[in-house]
């Protein structure tokens, strides 16, 4: 059988959107099927992001619009899958595709529909927190950009002939009542699932209030009450009186750790960094400050990259943390609610907040729920679809894998690093399908414009009424045909449609044009658009501009349609002054030499080299050690209780016995230089590597408390372990274990304290199920673990419970109540304190553990500087943004993957192996990859090689070279961004096509010919 | 740090928890999260010092005695609001009702206990139960004759084949009678066909809150009984 070369990716949230991206990069044809109207999932829909504080839709908006235009995606909105059947390599899926009733080929987005539409609904996208018409676009940055209209809420199509507003107001006559439902067969090799989640819905919850008492939210409402696309614009307002609120109050674990009313015991990972940032947020969008946010939580869990620093962050800016889960919302007067809680030590007290947020739990997607039952794929307890810890994104049916929170509710970050995984593993299965059924942009020959003198076309947009309706585009045209050197001016209803496009690729041909300027709506969403069509018609795409006069003109300056119209005259005529001193650049790539180099062979590092190494790619695979496996030999099982020995030893033989992968062991790396496509490597053994891709897996260290605050006798007493020093005795199977009568955990030893405040995020997990271990060795020894806050996040959560289950006894510790431990004659005494009876215990363990940090590698600043990559202010490597890139470093062309990121568990340590290797093929699988091509260069004449421009590039793209000693530009490395421009004292350096002359011909045009009107200049 | 306060917890010793563990089927002490979400909801928190979760946690940390001695158990009403929004479940009322049984009759409060007993006799004020049919009767008639419009207010006892039967509170016959009437209205408006009993008539349950199983189930059973030779077919519980 010949496996298909396309993947279908069911669901277009942020993790189907990257699936699909890496698939498409890598060499596959995508459909992407989503449910709705447009692509973005739950992440379009959120205010701001953590810990980054990034704008969600700004850093989510360009995947989107990458996805909508790529050649080998094929967006499905409104669509559903309805069967599946076949085998992996082979599928045939039925997608449905609802009708849309409205033409994308015709659509402009201008809104008109939605104005007349006179129905209005519930806008699902505020949560029902506002309204929308029955014509509608799902939200501002939709992708696509295209109006949907709403069958169910439609007067026209309830009824024929009762409306049709939207048809008589639509310019582009878009409008097709007569759309039908479309049933599309595919073939497919592969399938990746990401339905994603639902909030958890607190209705029935009755205590909480929600539904019953007024200004009780969900976070997810919350989200869009924040956002400036929201409800209320940005302007945070309650939703009883629309007054701003002034106090407000987060309840953690609602619909999450909760085996009663909620039927969840897991705890849903995001909820607490979520309601951090939210507080954070708010108190930044409050008037005149002075918002008082208050979290009531049971542990705090902020486990990930950066979270922890951002709870203190949140701590010391004000926000007030609860240690209490609260009862019962109670109403008080003026639409107030009033909170009763008792703190730690069972203190009641009473506050009144204006505004409470329910922090919901995530569930599978209610949508998604049959489709995953007739797709055959297996569901745990919890309700999300089963993997196995050693496959953490295959399902139980072979060909079919699934990212983000449909398999366990995880943050952006993580379900990013599943996607990419999900995407390895299709590509894994359809290797040799690779490139069969993608399409590639062919293009003619480009005619040599430089003997021309400019001849100059301007196509000015009427943007359906966008911008005609207040700027006179007529006029604008007419005066751009009188510029200098234009030698065709025309306007055009809408410039982007297929058939302007056509006309325009034309028209360069029929009147010479070798410099174009297009003055439309943004150059965000449509440069890349033009610039192909000049591609197409034959001449360089870098000889052209765009005026913005539609969101930059016609939409800010509606009042004033005289000056407005001044305004593009001026826009335009500064594009043609730039245009006109453009040059054709060269389309810059770089031959890949397709080798990657995987650094450490531990589990991320074997993984890693084993998922290139099976797509035919050759692997160097360098370990400083004499052996593979890292850490994970210290490794008794993973916390779904699989040993991880046997999986070691199988993955040992593989790589031993594969021929695309070179071993190097004992091995370390001397030096290496180069740039993405082609690096070369100096190893210890005297060899140099020639690779075009890196992935960095160095692994982190465990910390060994020798000395100092966290010793706990550790190494003066026999019966004192590390976690993994327990491990080495239960894998050796260890008899005396099973005589213990008492033993004690400490957990946080080193981890989240002044030195190294992050948290270790495996800890908790390791000694609970370590703990477990014990109970199953002798179910009579009394257990203590001493705690600061357990955080068995996700499906964990069920860990922690059995142990509670099982008699393990839980206190917390704080900084203030240190456990003590004496060594009494040979004989351990450990005293600690127990918050909730606010007394002291003294313990006598046999033996006690000690939960000890993960710590960064010593030497990871000399390899992290070897391949231009950064260390965060924990000393873990640190990747090029920690929500949408969390495998890349900002260096193109190499990655990283495991405990060198950051601590985290092997199955996430394997899915982040798998999206390394994801995003490393998509450079392998090329001959060659593009370059930059506005990129910087120096006049040798004028540089003095001073070096100042190599210390500010932030892409080590320049350099002195020893021979002349002036400035070179490695145009590989080089992303045109204009540091060593700016720094350069001598003017020497300039960016090609932004040089000084063309800087100042746009300025100099926009100084000129100016008109005052009669409205004056404003 | 007194060391009276420390908890010397060398070995975990359970013994009570263990108990209420065998005695009541499917509850789980040691899922408390100790979270405070019960005491954050219990009008009962911070009297006597204690509150559900220090309760639970005393038992967790098997400080038995000092569970067995606490008045706290008497704060606690066991209305179970805790339970129904505890994320685990843990049924704090119904280990109250376990530790109330467990105390030695003559060391729980001599009201309940007497009430209780009582109860077991015939009913928990000890009226005779002649009285009771006497008062009921008499002030039947005073409202017949006093108030337009109810002449044919009734309030049958021992109705055998009614088919509801209505147990009444003791404490209304005995100090304030006229307090039945209003019932007895309403369930005349409604044409209904009811009953009292005269013997074993008293509804409260004293004997359920001291704890006593086997008394309660007694005053339950008689009054079981009773409707059942009446042969009704519906049970009115005023408590």
């Amino acid at each position: 059988m010949n496996p298909k070369g396309s993947v279908l990716v069911v669901g277009a949230g942020i993790a189907g959107v990257q699936a699909a991206l890496d698939l498409a990069d890598g060499g596959y044809y995508v459909h992407l099927v989503e449910r709705r109207p447009a692509i973005g999932g739950g992440m379009s829909q959120l205010d701001k992001t953590f810990p980054t504080n990034d704008c969600s839709a700004c850093i989510l908006s360009p995947k989107l619009v990458e996805c909508g235009r790529h050649l080998n995606i094929n967006l499905l909105t409104l669509s559903e899958l309805v069967s599946i059947d076949g085998e992996p390599g082979d599928f045939r899926a039925v997608v449905r595709q609802h009708p849309r009733y409205v033409d994308t080929g015709k659509c402009i987005a201008c809104g008109l529909c939605a104005e007349k539409c006179p129905k209005k609904v519930k806008n699902e996208f505020n949560m029902g927190l506002s309204e929308r018409k029955a014509a509608y676009l799902l939200y501002p940055q939709a992708v696509p950009l295209k109006y949907a209209i709403d069958s169910k809420n439609c007067i026209w199509l309830n009824k024929p002939g009762r409306c049709g507003a939207c048809a008589k107001a639509c310019p582009a006559g878009a409008i097709n009542f007569d759309d039908a439902p479309k049933d599309h067969l595919l073939e497919v090799g592969a399938v990746v699932l990401a339905p994603g989640f639902s909030p958890f819905d607190p209705s029935a919850l009755d205590f909480t209030g929600y539904g019953r008492v007024p200004n009780v939210v969900t976070s997810m409402e919350f989200e869009r009450l924040l956002s400036p696309s929201g409800p209320c614009l940005g302007h945070m307002e309650r939703t009883s009186d629309h007054k701003e609120p002034k106090r407000i109050a987060w309840l953690q674990c609602v619909g999450s750790r909760d085996i009663n009313k909620a039927c969840h015991g897991y705890c849903s990972s995001v909820c607490c960094m979520y309601a951090i940032k939210q507080a954070v947020i708010a108190k930044e969008h409050a008037t005149g400050g002075g918002l008082s946010a208050h979290i009531f939580f049971m542990d705090m869990r902020t486990h990930g990259k950066g979270f922890e620093g951002y709870y203190n962050r949140a701590q010391t800016d004000g926000v007030v943390f609860h240690r209490s889960r609260v009862h019962s919302v109670i109403p008080g007067k003026d639409d107030n609610l009033i909170i009763r809680y008792a703190d730690e030590h069972g203190k009641a007290a009473e506050e009144e907040f204006d505004l409470v947020v329910l922090s919901v739990g995530l569930e599978l997607n209610r949508n998604a729920i049959s489709l995953m039952d007739k797709l055959g794929v297996g569901f745990d307890s919890d309700g999300f679809i089963v993997t196995a810890p050693f496959a953490p994104v295959s399902t139980n049916r072979p060909g079919v894998f699934v990212c983000g929170a449909a398999s366990e509710p995880k943050d952006i970050p993580q379900s990013v690093v599943e996607a990419s995984a999900a995407a390895l593993e299709a590509e894994r299965l359809l290797a040799e399908a690779r490139w069969s059924k993608t399409k590639t942009k062919e293009f003619p020959p480009e005619r040599d414009v430089r003997p021309e003198p400019p001849r100059i076309g301007v196509f000015v947009c009427h943007c359906g009424i966008n911008i005609s309706s207040v700027v006179d585009v007529k006029a604008v045209t007419e005066y751009a045909k009188g510029l200098p050197n234009v030698v065709f001016a025309q306007d055009n209803l809408f410039t982007c449609s297929q058939d302007t496009i056509n006309q325009m690729s034309e028209t360069i041909r029929r009147e010479r044009l070798n410099r174009v300027v297009v003055a439309s709506c943004s150059p965000r969403t449509h440069e890349p658009l033009f610039q192909e069509t000049l591609r197409e018609a034959g001449i360089n795409k870098y000889l052209f501009e765009m005026a913005n006069i539609r969101d930059q003109d016609s939409w800010v300056h509606r009042d004033a349609p005289k000056m407005a119209t001044l305004k593009a005259k001026d826009l335009v005529r500064m594009a043609v002054a730039k245009v006109r001193g453009d040059e054709p650049l060269p389309y810059n790539s770089v031959p890949v030499t397709r080798a990657a180099l995987v650094v450490g062979a531990g589990v991320a590092g074997m993984t890693a080299a084993l998922s290139l190494a099976d797509q035919g790619f050759k692997v160097h695979l360098v370990e400083r050690k004499d052996r593979l496996w890292g850490h994970a030999r210290k490794f008794y099982r993973t916390w779904q209780g699989d040993e991880v020995r046997p999986y070691l030893e199988d993955m040992s033989r593989a790589i031993e016995s594969h021929s695309k992968i070179e071993l190097h062991l004992n091995t370390t790396i001397e030096d290496a230089s180069g740039s993405v496509g082609q690096f070369k490597t100096s190893l210890s053994d005297g060899s140099l590597i020639e690779h075009g891709v890196a992935i960095l897996a160095i692994g982190g260290e465990s910390f060994k408390p020798r000395q100092g605050k966290w010793n706990y006798l550790y190494g003066r007493n026999p019966n004192v372990h590390t976690l993994l020093e327990l491990d080495k005795r239960f894998i050796e199977g260890d008899q005396d274990l099973k005589g213990l009568g008492q033993a004690v955990f400490i957990h946080c030893v080193g981890s989240r304290v002044p030195e190294r405040p992050y948290c270790s995020r495996v800890c908790c997990t390791h000694a609970i199920d370590q703990a477990l271990k014990l109970k199953e060795l002798n179910p009579e020894m009394d257990i203590f673990m001493l705690y600061r806050d357990i955080r068995t996040y996700g499906k964990r959560e069920r860990l922690y419970q059995e142990a509670r289950g099982k008699g393990i006894v839980f206190v917390r510790y704080d900084l203030e109540h240190l456990p003590e431990v004496r060594d009494e004659g040979g004989r351990l005494l450990v005293r600690a304190h127990d918050p909730v009876l606010d007394r002291y215990i003294n313990l006598h363990p046999d033996l006690l553990v000690l939960a000890s940090a993960v710590v960064p590698r010593d030497d990871m600043g000399r390899l992290s500087k070897l391949y231009k990559c950064a260390v965060g202010a924990e000393g873990f490597l640190l990747e090029a943004h920690m929500k949408l890139r969390p495998v890349d470093f900002a260096t193109e062309g190499v990655y990283l993957a495991g405990l060198c990121h950051y601590p985290k568990p092997i199955d996430e340590t394997i899915a982040q192996a798998k999206a390394a290797a994801a995003r490393a093929a998509i450079v392998l699988s090329k001959e060659a990859v593009p370059a930059e091509g506005v990129t910087a260069q120096v006049n040798p004449a004028k540089c003095t090689g001073c070096a100042v421009c190599t210390q500010v590039c932030p892409y080590s793209a320049i350099n002195i070279d020893p021979a002349t000693a002036k400035a070179v530009v490695n145009v590989g490395l080089c992303k045109g961004c204009g540091a060593c421009v700016a720094s350069c004292r001598s003017d020497a350096a300039s960016l090609k096509n932004l040089g000084n002359e063309q800087i100042m011909a746009a300025i100099e045009a926009a100084t000129e010919d100016v008109v005052i009107g009669p409205e004056g200049l404003v | 740090m007194p060391d009276e306060k420390r908890l010397d917890l060398g070995k975990l010793r359970t013994k009570l928890k263990k108990h209420i563990e065998s005695a009541v089927p499917g509850i789980n002490i040691d899922y408390c999260l100790t979270c405070g979400l019960c005491a954050s909801g219990c009008p009962a928190t911070d009297i006597e010092g204690l509150d559900p979760r220090k309760f639970l946690r005393l038992l967790v940390l098997g400080q038995d005695e000092e569970i067995l001695k606490t008045n706290w158990i008497y704060a606690c009403t066991m209305c179970q609001r805790c339970k129904y929004a505890c994320p685990m479940g843990i049924d704090v009322g119904r280990i109250v009702y376990e530790i109330r049984g467990m105390r030695p009759k003559e060391q729980r409060p001599k009201n309940l206990q007497r009430s209780c007993d009582l109860q077991k006799e015939s009913n928990s004020t000890g009226i005779p139960n002649e009285d009771f049919v006497w008062v009921v009767g008499d002030v039947l008639q005073e409202v017949r004759n006093n108030e337009p419009g109810w002449a044919n207010l009734a309030a049958p006892i021992d109705k055998a084949g009614a088919m509801y039967y209505l147990n009444q509170n003791a404490k209304e016959p005995t100090v304030e009678p006229e307090e039945m009437v209003p019932l007895w209205k309403i369930l005349g408006a409604a044409g209904i066909d009811w009953t009292y009993s005269s013997k074993w008539w008293d509804g409260a349950n004293y004997c359920l809150f001291t704890g006593d199983a086997m008394d309660w189930e007694m005053t339950v059973r008689r009054q079981a009984e009773v409707v059942d030779g009446l042969g009704c077919k519906y049970y009115i519980n005023t408590e």
